[in-house]
């Protein structure tokens, strides 16, 4: 082991500059290309699975047989679930759960002259982080019936 | 006194690195954590990544992508050396250090593992000095650090030594080859020939601290929170070794609780024998040695795609040939293998656990918490046992954290962290920690085994 020595950094001494006027030397505005630069990097992982989704697309429509039919769509959905976690996309919802409607959060399947109480998912939904891209398309629950004759 | 402070993870696959200004902990804001865009240069692939990786060639020497392109070009006859993280980890490092390179690796018999270490190390600074350029917010002087798993064997220092001294030789070379080394093309190998040897000789050990894996884990997990435990468990299933540890942290003093260390050989690498075993016993056609030994290739290749759908979905297909396998977790389960791994994780987790709570009702805390970082994060079956409810049956109770912390999905960052985060982890949570938290602040301070008396060895 060498004996003890100065710091062998070689960076240019700190500039005799204005001291920063917020707590830290990094300015906010900066954020925005570090937020672009994640998102291309995401996409060029994202970019490889969509590529396997769109030779599968291809082999799904020219499928002969159900065998064949089954495994490109088992392949398709697994490409494209790829592709969506790789942009931090996730399903919101789960199917046929039934649940208070919220308009908010449920898109409902069908035109309703009164808003329900509850509505049973029919199609998931997709969200990114904190960002609902696609509502769960819900179904009304018609209230039970109340039994009569007691 | 630095205005920033860097941290480099050494990933068996790719190394990683993260900025953040000084003083990051105490202030924290998640908008001034700043990845380095170290694989910028290759324009492939995600740019946060550096694949872990050196090609010989017939007169270039080969990095990063490159590398793995030109291997993978040569259909096998040929390897890259990766894992360079397995190598810095042994306990005999200077022998390791010492030994040549094997023929596979290296045909022309003239480099040593040193070497090739200090070529990729200086091809991992040029990276580092080229995105820290492309990054117009970082100025000013920077403190480095890097992070690496508790070393096996009890001489941390002087393993600590050898890689400051390793980093130093590796800033000489790039400072006499300068960005050439980021070349798509490589270095040609005279040219490393001549510039090496005295680039090794001039060298001094460069300035870095060293933090643990486990260390930076609690400090990217910890940071932000109000309410986060005093206790904390790490469980990292990387490639080679599953590791868990724990840390306690008392005022602003973190430390490590020695009694609660483990390493299980059986990681990563072990999942992908076991994914690849069931499938070619599901191929039955595949009769002959040529057969099976493709099909391996083929399914190895495509692992980390396999075993992050098989992780995510419960199952996986992957298309070979006019083949398809199809499996699940559940097929994964089954196997003898995989199932004595995991009782023996079960059984050390919980030894931990019980080392942990006992630590933290001694300080009268009622909790403690547990996290998974590292490739093996999103098993479920690591995710069931930091949930596992037998670990909650009394007081304190664990408490289990999500691999990817809230302030990940910062808004400021419009979902784009987040998916990447486990993958960055590690340096930016190295790059967090304050200076408390290190293993060793600098080239010549003493590791925490002299400085606290833990115990800084593993196994």
């Amino acid at each position: 082991m060498p004996a003890k020595k100065k710091s062998t950094t070689r960076r240019p001494p700190k500039k005799a500059a204005k001291a920063p006027r917020s707590r830290s030397a990094a300015p906010k505005s900066a954020a925005p290309s570090l937020a672009d630069a994640l998102a291309e990097a995401a996409w060029a992982e994202a970019d490889q699975a969509l590529a396997e989704a769109l030779i599968e697309c291809d082999a799904l429509l020219g499928a002969q047989s159900k065998k064949q039919r089954d495994a490109a769509v088992s392949l398709l959905a697994q490409a494209l679930s790829r592709a969506a976690r790789k942009r931090g996309l996730s399903r919101v919802g789960e199917l046929g759960l039934a649940e208070k409607y919220d308009p908010q959060r449920h898109e409902l399947a069908v035109a309703v002259a009164k808003m329900p109480r509850k509505v049973r998912i029919a199609a998931r939904g997709v969200a990114r982080g904190a960002d609902i891209l696609l509502r769960p398309r819900a179904a009304p629950v018609a209230p039970k019936a109340r039994k009569s004759g007691r | 006194m630095s205005d920033w402070t860097l941290c480099i993870d050494f990933g068996t696959a790719f190394s990683k690195a993260a900025i953040v200004p000084t003083g990051a902990w105490s202030r924290f804001d998640p908008v001034r954590v700043r990845p380095l865009r170290l694989g910028a240069h290759d324009g492939r692939g995600n740019a946060f990544l550096l694949d872990s990786a050196v090609f010989i060639d017939a007169d270039r020497v080969l990095f990063g992508r490159s590398a793995i392109a030109r291997a993978d070009a040569l259909g096998g006859k040929r390897v890259a050396l990766k894992s360079f993280k397995t190598l810095l980890s042994v306990s005999d490092l200077d022998r390791a250090l010492n030994t040549n390179a094997p023929l596979s690796v290296d045909p022309h018999r003239i480099f040593q593992m040193r070497d090739l270490i200090v070529l990729y190390l200086a091809y991992l600074l040029a990276a580092i000095e080229k995105a820290r350029s492309l990054d117009t917010a970082i100025a000013g002087r920077i403190a480095r650090r890097y992070a690496a798993p508790a070393w096996r064997g009890g001489d941390s220092a002087g393993l600590h030594g050898t890689v400051v001294r390793l980093f130093g030789e590796a800033e000489q070379l790039r400072a006499r080859i300068g960005e050439a080394l980021l070349s798509d093309a490589g270095l040609d190998i005279n040219a490393v020939t001549r510039e090496l040897p005295p680039a090794m000789e001039r060298a001094q050990p460069l300035d870095m601290g060293l933090i643990y894996e486990a260390t930076a884990a609690a400090a990217y997990t910890s940071i932000g929170l109000d309410d986060n435990a005093s206790h904390l468990l790490v469980v990292d299933m990387g490639a080679g070794t599953t590791d868990i540890a724990a840390l306690a942290r008392i005022g602003n003093r973190m430390f490590e609780l020695p009694e609660a260390r483990a390493t299980l050989k059986q990681a990563g690498d072990f999942i992908d024998r076991v994914i690849a075993n069931r499938a070619i016993d599901a191929a039955k056609w595949a009769k002959s040695t040529e057969q099976k030994a493709d099909l391996w290739a083929y399914l190895m290749r495509g692992m980390r795609e396999t075993k992050e759908s098989l992780f995510a979905e419960g199952h996986a297909s992957v298309r070979y040939r006019d083949k398809m396998f199809t499996m699940s977790a559940r097929d994964i389960e089954k196997d003898k293998d995989f199932q004595a791994f995991a009782k023996e994780l079960k059984e050390a987790y919980e030894h931990c656990v019980g080392v942990v709570r006992d630590d933290a009702a001694a300080r009268g805390r009622t909790a403690v918490e547990a996290v998974a970082v590292g490739g093996g994060a999103s098993a479920p079956f690591i995710q069931a046992l930091i949930a596992s409810k037998n670990t909650r049956g009394s007081r304190p109770h664990v408490v289990p954290r999500p691999a990817t912390p809230k302030w990940a999905h910062a808004p400021e960052f419009r979902g784009n962290l987040a998916p990447v985060f486990p993958q960055l982890a590690i340096a930016i949570g190295g790059a967090l920690a304050p200076d408390g938290m290190l293993a060793t602040k600098g080239t010549f301070s003493p590791v925490a085994a002299v400085r606290n008396g833990n115990r800084a060895t593993r196994d």
